[in-house]
Formats: C-alpha cells, sequence, structure tokens
C-alpha cells in the first residue's frame, strides 16, 4: 500500500525532527512495559523450583491436617478420632500411596532474646512413600541418632548446619541436617518453625514438656488431577470438633498460597505499572493534539508534497505504534532482568527462583498495554482526521461563539483586565484542547494524591506490624520486615516514579501551551501588548485548565487510592490538609512551569515567531 | 511630496542586521537608509532573501538592529526596550502581514478592537470604531467569523482594519497580496488607493509588481543593501501608455 | 485596424461615427485616445479593397452621409479572421538585441538599462492601475486594461529575471 509507504516515511521524518518528544514519549511508555514485564516474569517464578521439590519429595496430592484451633486457649485434642478419620481416608480406593500419619508436637525453641513457636513432626528414619523431605545439608533422621532435621528456612535464619546444636525449651539436640519440602513453607513466613525428629527424640521432647496437639498425613492418588475431586468429596471428616481443625488441602492450592510474597511484589508492579500506563496516556495525547496543531500549520505544504489530513494521522499511528514496539521490546527485556532480582530476595520460593518462559501470550499481554496506550492517546485526532478528509478536520479549531463577542463590553466593566479576559476567552473557545490537558494534567494530580497515600500507609503498617510483635517474636518481626521492605522499596519507588512522571507531564502540557500560543503572542506583541500582558495571558488561559484537572485529579486519585487499598495495605485516607495543599500547589506550580518556555520568547523580538511557518 | 521643513514619519539611518547562518554571519540589512515623509507610499522591491522583510520588522521594532538608528515621530526607538516598543507600536504603527496573523480564536470583530482596547480606549468605543472600519473595508457581515471561516481576502481586510483602528503614523505591510488570488489582490489595491488618498502613510514591501507600482517612491533592494531609487510619480518619458493601446491590427495603426 | 472595423460591420451597416462609436466602447479609455480620422481612412481603404460596400444617403458627400456594409468578399474576410489564431509580438525581442549588443560593444551597463526600462514599465503599470480603478469593475474597456497590466507584469517579471542573470553574467 502507497498510503502505508508514504505513512512511514513521514513517521521517520516526524521522529527525526522532533526526537525530544518521540525519547520522552518511549521512556514513560518503556517505564510502564517493564512494570508490566517484571510483574509478569515474577509471577509464576515460584512455580518451577516448587515442582521440582515436588516431584524429588514425591510429593502429596491431598494432605490432611489436625491441629487444635490456636486461638482457643488450651483445648482439648482428639488423636484417636482424628487418626480414625485419617485411616477411613486412606483406605479410599484412589489413595495410592499414604505418608504418616505423623504426630505434631508443639513446643518453644530458644533462641536469641527469646523463643519461638515449634513443631515438630515425629518421623520414621525410613523412606516414606509420600512426602520425604529433600535433604539439602548432612543427611535424614537415623534411628540410632538423636539429631533431627531442620527445615531449610529455620536453618536459614538460625544460620545453623549439620553439627550444630539447638536447644528445645532448654534441651539440647544436635542438628543432622537440613531439608525442604512443599509440605512445609519456609520460615520466618511460614510459622510454626518446623523440624524433623526419630520418635525416639519425640519422647524425650514429650518429657520435657511438648505437647501432642496435632497430625498429618500426606496422601498420593492414582491421579494428580484427582485431587480436587477428593478432597471434594471427603470434605464431611472436616468437621471434628469446635476446639480443633482438620482440613484437606490438594496440592494445586498449596502451589498457588507457596509464593504469597512473591505475589505481593508482582501485584505490586502491575498496579504500578497500570498506574504509569495512564499516565502515560495522558501525556502521549498531549503530545498528540500539539502534534495535530503544528501539521494543520503545515498541511499546505504536506498537501503539495501529495499528503492528505488521513495520512497525516496514519503517519502518527505508525510512528507511535513503532514507538511502543520497540518499548515493549525494552520493557519485556527489562522485566526479565530485573525479576530474578528481585524474586531472589524471596522468602517462599524453594530454591533458586526460575523466570518463567516468555510465552507468545505474555509478549502479546505487554504489547497489548503498549498498544493501548498509542490507540487511546489517537483515537481522538484519528477519528476525526479519518472521517473527514478535510484540512479543517485536523484542526483543533477554535470553537466559534454562540453569540456575539462581548469582549469589549467586559472590559468595559471595571475591573476586568484586559489580559484576563483575552486569556479566559483564547480557553474557552477551545474546548477541545482544555478538555485534553485538563485530563492530562488530572492524572497527574490523582498520581499525586496516590503517591501522597502511599507514605503515611507504609508508616502506620510499620506501626501496627510493631505494635503486635510478641516477645516472642523477635525473628519474625524481621523476617517480615524484609517484605515489607521490599514492598515499601517499590510502592516509594513507584510513589517517586509518579510524582516524577506527573512533572514531565505538566511540562509537557506546559511547554506545548506555550509553543502553541508563541505565534499568537507575537501578534499581540506586533499589534502593542507588552511582554508582561502576553505572558500574563498566557497563565490565565491554563489556569482553566489547571483548576478543572485539579477538580477531576482530585477524586480521581481517592478513587484509586481506594481501589489500590484492598490490598494489604491498611486503609489510610488521605488527609484532607494534604489535598488543599495539593489543589492550591499544582495550579500554582503549573502556572510557573508555563511562563518558563514562555519567558524566553517573551521578551525576544517578535519577529521570528511571526513569520515561522 | 512633504511640506518644506515637515519631519518624516520615519527615518532609519545605516541600518545593519546581521544573522549566523550556520556559523557564517550573513548580513540581511545592510547599512540602509530609508525615510517615509507624510502621505507618502513607498514601496520596497528586490528578489527574495534581499532583507526586505527584514527591514520592515527593524522599522516596525519587531526585530533588533545591530546597528544604526531609528527615529520614528521625531523620536530614538532602534534601543527601546520590548515592554516600551510594544507601547510605542500601539498608537504609531499598523501591521499588514502576508499570512494575516490574526488571533485563531478572536473573531473578525474582536481582532481589530484589540489595539484599541490596548490603548485604553472604553469598550464602548472601540467597538463602535471597529464595526465603522470594517463597514469601510466591505467586511461588517463577516464580524462575528472566526479567522477560519474567512477567506484569504477577508482576512486581510480585516487585518488592515486592525492596521487603522488607532490612527497609526504609518502602516507597514509586508508582502500583503502574498497570499491572495488575483481579485482579492484587486480590492487591496483599490483600499490601498483609498488609504494613500486620505493621506496616510504606507511602506509596503512587496514583490508583486501591481503593488509595486502604486507607490509615489520606489527602492529597489538586493543582498540587503538599497541599490536603486525610482520616484514613480509624474510624467512618463514615453508618454501615456493609454494612447499606446489603441494601437492595433496592421501597422496602419495610430503610430 | 482594418479587421476589427470590418468585424465591427459585421453586426448591422453604419455609418462612419456610428463605427467609430462601437469602437471606443470595447475599448474603453484607451479608444478615448482614438483619432478619429483613421476609422474614416480605413473604411476608405476598405472600400477600395472591395470588402465594404458604401451607400450614400442623402445629397452630400461628407462622410457622416455615407452608411458603410460588408460585401460578401468582406463577410468571407471576417469568418476568416475570427479563425485566424496568430496572436500579437510574445517577446520583447527588439529589448533583448538592445541588452547584447550594448555589452558586446561596452556601450552600456545592461543591469543599468534593465532598471530603467523596469522602471518605466512600473510606472506605465501604475498608470493602467489608476485608470483601472475609475472605470465600473465589469467593463468591457476594464477587461481590456486587465490585459495591459497581466502583460506589463509579465515583462516586468522577465525583466527582474534578466537582471539577475545578466549580474551573474557580468560578474563571471
Amino acid at each position: 500500500m502507497r498510503s502505508v509507504r508514504l505513512a512511514v516515511r513521514l513517521a521517520w521524518c516526524n521522529l527525526r525532527r522532533r526526537p525530544t518528544q518521540a525519547v520522552l514519549l518511549l521512556l514513560t511508555l518503556t517505564l510502564a512495559t517493564a512494570m508490566f514485564g517484571a510483574g509478569m516474569a515474577l509471577y509464576g517464578s515460584a512455580d518451577r523450583p516448587w515442582d521440582r521439590v515436588w516431584a524429588a519429595t514425591d510429593g502429596f496430592h491431598v494432605s490432611a491436617a489436625y491441629y487444635r484451633d490456636r486461638d482457643v486457649d488450651r483445648a482439648d485434642v482428639d488423636l484417636d478420632a482424628a487418626r480414625a478419620r485419617f485411616a477411613e481416608l486412606a483406605a479410599a480406593p484412589e489413595v495410592r500411596a499414604v505418608g504418616g500419619p505423623w504426630t505434631h508436637l508443639y513446643g518453644l525453641l530458644d533462641v536469641d532474646g527469646g523463643s519461638e513457636d515449634l513443631t515438630a513432626e515425629i518421623r520414621d528414619a525410613g523412606r516414606s512413600a509420600v512426602d520425604q523431605p529433600l535433604v539439602t545439608a548432612g543427611s535424614w533422621l537415623s534411628a540410632g541418632s538423636d539429631g533431627v532435621v531442620l527445615e531449610q528456612g529455620l536453618a536459614d535464619a538460625l544460620e545453623l548446619g549439620p553439627g550444630d546444636t539447638i536447644s528445645v525449651q532448654g534441651h539440647e539436640v544436635a542438628v543432622r541436617g537440613v531439608a525442604m519440602t512443599v509440605s512445609r513453607g519456609r520460615f520466618p513466613l511460614s510459622r510454626p518453625a518446623q523440624i524433623w525428629v526419630t520418635p525416639a527424640t519425640g519422647e524425650t521432647f514429650r518429657r520435657i514438656g511438648l505437647t501432642e496437639e496435632g497430625m498429618e498425613m500426606q496422601l498420593r492418588l492414582n491421579d494428580p488431577d484427582d485431587a480436587d475431586a477428593f478432597a471434594a468429596a471427603h470434605r464431611d471428616i472436616e468437621a471434628i470438633g469446635e476446639t480443633s481443625i482438620l482440613s484437606l488441602e490438594t496440592w494445586r492450592q498449596r502451589r498457588t498460597d507457596s509464593h504469597s510474597d512473591i505475589d505481593i511484589l508482582a501485584g505490586t508492579l502491575f498496579a504500578a505499572g497500570v498506574l504509569v500506563g495512564l499516565l502515560t496516556v495522558a501525556t502521549a495525547a498531549v503530545i498528540v493534539a500539539g502534534r495535530m496543531a503544528a501539521q494543520t500549520r503545515q498541511i499546505g505544504t504536506l498537501k503539495a508534497v501529495g499528503v492528505t489530513p488521513r495520512q497525516v494521522v496514519l503517519a502518527l499511528l505508525v510512528e507511535n505504534l513503532a514507538l511502543a514496539g520497540l518499548a515493549t521490546l525494552v520493557g519485556l527485556g527489562a522485566g526479565r532482568v530485573v525479576a530474578p532480582r528481585l524474586a531472589e530476595a524471596s522468602q517462599t520460593v524453594l530454591g533458586q527462583p526460575e523466570t518463567p518462559a516468555l510465552t507468545w501470550g505474555r509478549v502479546a499481554i505487554v504489547a497489548g498495554v503498549a498498544a493501548a496506550v498509542v490507540v487511546l492517546a489517537t483515537v481522538r485526532p484519528a477519528v476525526r482526521g479519518l472521517r473527514h478528509s478535510t484540512v479543517r478536520s485536523l484542526a483543533s479549531g477554535a470553537r466559534p461563539p454562540r453569540r456575539p463577542g462581548h469582549m469589549a463590553r467586559w472590559v468595559a466593566t471595571p475591573g476586568l483586565p484586559l489580559v484576563g479576559v483575552l486569556g479566559l476567552r483564547s480557553a474557552w473557545r477551545r474546548p477541545g484542547r482544555l478538555l485534553t490537558n485538563a485530563v492530562g494534567l488530572s492524572l497527574a494530580v490523582a498520581m499525586i494524591v496516590v503517591a501522597a497515600g502511599l507514605r503515611p500507609s507504609l508508616a502506620r503498617l510499620d506501626a501496627a506490624g510493631a505494635a503486635s510483635a510478641s516477645p516472642g517474636e523477635a525473628l519474625s518481626t524481621g523476617a517480615v520486615d524484609t517484605l515489607y521492605e521490599q514492598v515499601r522499596a517499590i510502592v516509594l519507588g513507584t510513589a517517586g516514579l509518579l510524582l516524577v512522571l506527573a512533572t514531565i507531564n505538566a511540562l509537557i502540557i506546559a511547554a506545548l501551551a506555550a509553543r502553541d500560543s508563541a505565534r499568537n503572542h507575537a501578534t499581540l506583541r506586533a499589534v502593542g501588548a507588552t511582554p508582561r500582558q502576553t505572558m500574563a495571558m498566557l497563565v490565565v488561559s491554563q489556569l482553566g485548565a489547571s483548576l478543572l484537572a485539579v477538580a477531576l485529579g482530585l477524586p480521581l486519585g481517592l478513587g484509586l487510592w481506594s481501589v489500590m487499598d484492598g490490598g494489604d495495605l491498611p486503609p489510610v485516607p488521605v488527609p484532607t490538609t494534604t489535598l488543599v495543599a495539593i489543589a492550591a500547589i499544582v495550579p500554582l506550580v503549573f502556572a510557573a512551569l508555563v511562563t518558563l518556555p514562555a519567558r524566553r520568547w517573551a521578551h525576544q523580538p517578535p519577529a521570528r515567531a511571526l513569520t515561522y511557518e | 511630496m512633504s511640506a518644506a521643513g515637515a519631519r518624516p514619519i520615519v527615518e532609519a539611518r545605516g541600518l545593519t542586521r546581521t544573522y549566523s547562518a550556520n556559523g557564517v554571519p550573513l548580513r540581511a540589512v545592510d547599512g540602509v537608509d530609508l525615510a517615509v515623509e507624510a502621505g507618502e507610499t513607498v514601496s520596497v522591491m528586490g528578489p527574495s532573501g534581499c532583507g526586505k522583510s527584514t527591514l520592515l520588522h527593524l522599522l516596525g521594532g519587531l526585530e533588533r538592529p545591530d546597528a544604526g538608528e531609528i527615529v520614528l515621530d521625531g523620536r530614538r526607538v532602534d534601543r527601546l526596550s520590548e515592554t516600551a516598543w510594544s507601547v510605542v507600536r500601539r498608537r504609531t504603527i499598523g501591521f499588514v502581514f502576508q499570512s494575516f496573523n490574526l488571533v485563531d480564536e478572536l473573531t473578525a470583530l474582536e481582532n481589530v478592537e484589540l489595539p484599541a482596547l490596548l490603548v485604553g480606549a472604553s469598550g464602548r468605543r472601540a467597538r463602535r470604531r471597529a464595526v465603522e472600519l470594517l463597514e469601510q473595508l466591505d467586511v461588517a457581515d463577516r464580524r462575528h467569523h472566526l479567522p477560519d471561516r474567512l477567506s484569504g481576502g477577508e482576512r486581510q481586510r480585516v487585518a488592515l482594519a486592525r492596521a487603522l483602528i488607532n490612527d497609526p503614523l504609518l502602516i507597514l505591510a509586508d508582502e500583503p497580496t502574498g497570499n491572495l488570488d488575483s481579485r482579492a489582490t484587486g480590492e487591496i489595491l483599490r483600499l490601498f488607493a483609498d488609504l494613500r488618498s486620505s493621506g496616510q502613510s504606507l511602506l509596503v514591501v512587496t514583490h508583486d509588481a501591481r503593488v509595486a507600482s502604486t507607490a509615489d517612491r520606489l527602492l529597489s533592494m538586493r543582498d540587503g543593501a538599497v541599490v536603486g531609487h525610482t520616484h514613480l510619480g509624474g510624467v512618463s518619458p514615453v508618454g501615456s501608455v493609454l494612447a499606446g493601446l489603441a494601437d492595433f491590427g496592421d501597422a496602419e495603426g495610430a503610430r | 485596424m482594418r479587421d476589427p472595423i470590418l468585424a465591427l460591420l459585421a453586426k448591422e451597416p453604419a455609418h462612419g461615427y456610428e463605427v467609430r462609436q462601437r469602437l471606443v466602447q470595447a475599448l474603453g479609455p484607451p479608444g478615448e485616445g482614438l483619432n478619429p480620422g483613421q476609422v474614416y481612412v480605413t473604411l476608405g481603404r476598405l472600400e477600395k479593397a472591395g470588402l465594404v460596400a458604401v451607400e450614400q444617403v442623402g445629397q452630400s458627400s461628407h462622410p457622416d452621409r455615407k452608411v458603410y456594409d460588408l460585401t460578401a468578399a468582406g463577410r468571407e474576410r471576417v469568418a476568416e479572421w475570427l479563425g485566424d489564431l496568430s496572436w500579437p509580438k510574445v517577446t520583447p525581442t527588439d529589448f533583448h538585441l538592445k541588452l547584447v549588443a550594448a555589452t558586446a560593444a561596452g556601450l552600456a551597463d545592461p543591469v543599468a538599462l534593465i532598471d530603467a526600462q523596469r522602471h518605466e514599465l512600473l510606472r506605465q503599470l501604475r498608470e493602467v492601475q489608476e485608470v483601472t480603478l475609475a472605470q465600473p469593475p465589469d467593463s468591457h474597456g476594464g477587461l481590456l486594461l486587465e490585459g495591459a497590466a497581466l502583460r506589463l507584469q509579465a515583462d516586468i517579471r522577465w525583466l527582474e529575471v534578466c537582471e539577475q542573470r545578466w549580474l551573474e553574467w557580468s560578474t563571471r
């Protein structure tokens, strides 16, 4: 299609001529796609490691756990009833292999500065048919030895290994090995701490005061896919008493729930990506609007070379889609580089995290985000330009007054300065541009509100975490802190990023507004307006946009905030003083931004702006 | 011609303006002297790039000279600040541009009122005077239209009305017919003739011979300098051209 | 002048002064300077050539009493003339030769010659325009004047090109 080729050439010309705009757009778009890409790469990076351990340990298909309800003080535990139910379960025809039931002893582990809740699972020395933990250091339990095996996370947290000793309620035992398995989450995010012990050691523990409070059985079925049906069919065994709990879990459930910290991180990245994407749409829309206005002035020249308005719009689409494509590639790449680093700090992944393979589906999602941004930004001029083919259609034309203009009469009214009337009039007569600018700015305002809400929320979260820490949870506070640190880093980083992007967005709007009015202002100067008067007019004409932006952006930001709020951060209303401050500062700052580029040409002789085609 | 002793409306001596294009200095206007007497029409002709537009910009303060002086209505203006120039322009100079340069967001009437409001005329007076001018220029029925709904000729007439509203001492016109078709050009020529007969001083920069020939004096520019100066009024050495127009048919013509 | 006057008789026979009137009407202001005798002289010659027939009305042989009409040969000639596509002189050859000769002989600066000629043409254009302004816009005469103005413009433009070119040649 000749049209497309011409559009491509036009697009290339435009890109070369205005590299700054293209670069800016590319940057913000890449940020959005990178966040999305990182979120996607992160989400699911725990899956392969989990699968590997599951396979290596002959992992369960259905797990049955019985334990006392810890919210109730010292309840009765009916282990025999539980054992009977377990036997029933194990006897089901679908069951191919059984591990356990294993008794759980509860007690306290002595650690620096306090104690940790501890579960000791009593196991045989031999290999279990289901859920045989994977030993990563040292060796498994042995009948002749008293040594215990620590869960991997516990060992890492206490920095212990084979040969070391631990103290359980004052009694010292040797560490024989370290192991990991899918039926146990990693300490410290998963509580209580877990060790495996021989029956003999179990006896010792009973003597020193640990209590029998639960048991667990793991099953493997003939067909792993039957697990959900099986669990559903046997739901009735779950009701066993008011003070204790018997629950069934399938391997798929456990797999999904096993990486909560990565989920939080990925979720945060997605949300951040959406916000940045929205802001990019606003920025791109403003750039596009400015571009269309400029092209309209050149339409005579363009027509002479055979270019129609339709082709101008096509060129715009081509140009921006090319940028979107580039942003997709870079974003995907960046995401895959960043994600493993984030995942490494995870405390739930069993072993090394593995970024999932890049499927076409994933590429399509990120590309879709980028393309959506572009399309949303160009939809308005595109629709107009493609529907009509006249020159006029491209111009964000001024709207003629419905009634004869009363400018002179307004000026006659005492107290209304000419510049004020002129400024308001020019803004009012270009409703399209006013709206575009206002919407663009309002998104920026919304982002500022969201950013403003994030900091106090995090502070409140930290305080809550610290307050609820009981004496024995020294380690846990530290562990959760690490997760919070990561989330906080991302959240604060996003907040900062949003502020920066909001500022860039406002700068672009301001620069384009100033540039678009340069010619008009040169004309006004030729007719006798002083530089101060033209600057004042510019500020007044932009005032409408910024006030509208504040009116739209504040509720939008609060709305966004309450939506994000459904997550793990506690609901904190953005303080009213902050809102008022934003409402006052944004228009002022924007007015100042607008005068920055204007100042440069306002005091220059107007000839250049007048004759620039 | 001007009465003896009356000073010229504008006088320039040694005007120079240099640009640097790719590091090479380019003398757009090179030591130009000129004067426009009261009631006179002066036209400046020359090939494109000869500096005639720059000269006009300099005379109107839209551009700063690098050297030389400009005396406008007896007052030195070449070193004025932007603000001071704007104030001077309001009352003394009216511009007419090739690309009209009307404010897009204002109607024709509002465009014309604008300079009057800037000098502080009351709203009512400004409006009245603006309507008067628009009627004189035969474009009053389009007064509430925005510029993009006007034809080229109409736009230029609105621009002329805007230039005239404060009774300027001097009209500076830069290629006023450059973007107009033949018919609109004829209209503008007629209007300029009316202006001339009402005693308005006019400096026109143009490459259109029709416009240039209406002047009393013609300056030719080349490469930034004035290379020729002719009076166009007065009797032609060849006699009336009209007689020659009746020269038709075979060799047995009137001559 | 012969063919146009012949054609002006094609509508209907006319007195000499009527022919002149038709002529002046068609020409507008340029026609005002027309020598009235010229018309009669031409009519006489046309009669002699057999293209026009004269009828005497009244007794005296005063030119005003004569009525002129086309003969068959005259009508043929008019038809022929209407189909004739020849156009008056297109190029200012004389002037071009003037420049070449003057330069070759070193007699004058070509640019100065061109400038002087250009100013003269501008003066002529000014005159034509002034007269045009006084005309009603839709008259035959106004149309003729516009033709004059356009041709003067074309010649002036050519002179500008000449100036540029002769300048280049002289500096080489």
